[in-house]
């Protein structure tokens, strides 16, 4: 039952990695680090006192505080069944702006 | 003396609480009365396998590896670029006397060398 040779799945099938269904506490909190950290680059730029498309784009996405638990942790998907998945699936998800979905979904 | 000290506590659990958006409220605090006329941007994560216009907003900015720190003016297309990698980077605005160039914020990181040379005998009078 124990020792290096057990059958468990990775043993028996090869290649197998697994992706949890849902965030760890953990990963929900740095989730929410980054997104500080983002709104703080953000407000740096807006106190510098510049004007330009990008800060009004910037300055409409809601910041971490007013975003609801479901955007901070789920993107909206077609495929899936209730039209969410976790947002640790989507490619090069902790580099990329996610904070906004589908009014509606 | 006493009164300045309460103050002085409350002002640290005042940046305690916003520790998280320290770079945010640092502009307000850390000047002493100079303007703020420039960016800091640090690069703290790494644009590998992001797009090519990432890599290349980097690159315009003047930013070449991880933690590396650039100075820029106030300006909308500099403000423009930062925003394009705002998950890459933190952004400060300091005055231009903050301003480093890369060989000054390597002199600054150096340790000292323990001694100072006070003068040299080689070509004075005998």
């Amino acid at each position: 039952m124990f020792g290096a040779f057990r059958p468990t799945q990775t043993n028996l099938v090869g290649l197998l990695w697994k992706t949890p269904w849902k965030l760890s506490r953990t990963r929900k909190a740095n989730v929410r680090a980054r997104l500080k950290q983002v709104d703080s680059v953000i407000e740096a730029v807006r106190a510098s006192g510049v004007q330009c498309k990008a800060l009004d784009q910037a300055l409409e996405l809601p910041k971490e505080h007013e975003m609801p638990p479901r955007d901070k942790y789920t993107v909206f998907s077609r495929h899936t069944k209730g039209y969410r998945k976790g947002i640790h699936k989507v490619p090069k998800w902790t580099r990329l702006t996610l904070r906004t979905n589908p009014k509606g979904f | 003396m006493f009164s300045a000290t309460l103050r002085s506590r409350a002002a640290s659990s005042a940046s305690l609480q916003s520790r998280s958006l320290a770079t945010a409220a640092a502009p307000s605090s850390s000047s002493s009365g100079e303007p703020l006329t420039h960016y800091r941007i640090t690069l703290r994560r790494s644009a590998i396998a992001l797009p090519m216009n990432i890599k290349g907003t980097l690159a315009a900015l003047g930013i070449h590896r991880r933690l590396q720190t650039v100075f820029h003016r106030h300006t909308p297309d500099i403000a423009g670029k930062i925003l394009t990698i705002k998950e890459l980077v933190t952004v400060e605005n300091v005055p231009e006397s903050a301003v480093r160039t890369k060989w000054e914020q390597r002199q600054e990181r150096k340790a000292s060398r323990g001694y100072e040379v006070a003068g040299s005998k080689l070509g004075a009078e005998p």
